[in-house]
């Protein structure tokens, strides 16, 4: 089974840790860094990737003609995608255990974030009867 | 440049979709089908995927211990991510366009849904002053 891990943060939220000290940064990454080598080593890692300032986000619709309309502006409360990982476990439980272990990353002074990751299904496909 | 292109949600999004006539099902399913070739044609898909139900999503914190601490309660406001593309491409503009592709995809009747697509460049790696 495929679950995604998903990192959400509010607009501002790169700038509150671009303001970390440079050697808690470091000690972030490089964390980071270390769970996806040990995800690689267990065979459970699918992928992973880091998204770019929300800042920088846009929407996009359709206009009449099908022409692309972008907008930058969002709701004040919105959560912002920062990165996810996809991991194939055989349990929802062991990508729970996962998602601890990305949770407790290092905040400035090397105490654990605790923060939340939000956990959900990857589907392999729509169901065969509508297709 | 790799560019994200998420379709999000609310809580209950996923049954409203259920509820459209099978055959408005169908189609839209098979224009999301056409659309992943075209641009798996065209060599600017890297990847997509689609989310289960928001309903199963879960927040995952690591305790004092480490282990998972889950819950399942989401402010009523929440978007969910429902799908994404990862694509691949030389211009931001040429990511809005993919963009504005995927928000005219069939709803209700065949008439094009416009939804909003939130578009978001994926960051390569960390900068490389803090490896």
């Amino acid at each position: 089974m495929k679950y995604i891990l998903m990192m959400n943060c509010p607009k501002n939220g790169y700038e509150t840790f671009a303001a970390w000290p440079k050697k808690d940064i470091q000690a972030h990454i490089a964390f980071m860094h270390s769970l996806n080598k040990s995800l690689r080593e267990s065979g459970e890692f699918v992928s992973a990737e880091g998204l770019a300032s929300p800042n920088e986000a846009k929407v996009v619709r359709a206009g009449q003609d099908g022409a692309p309309i972008t907008d930058g502006v969002f709701p004040e409360a919105k959560e912002f995608l920062a990165g996810y990982w996809i991991v194939d476990v055989e349990t929802p439980e062991q990508a729970y255990a996962i998602a601890a272990r990305a949770s407790a990353a290092p905040a400035p002074g090397g105490v654990p974030m605790n923060m939340p990751i939000e956990v959900r299904q990857v589907m392999s496909g729509p169901p065969e009867d509508l297709l």
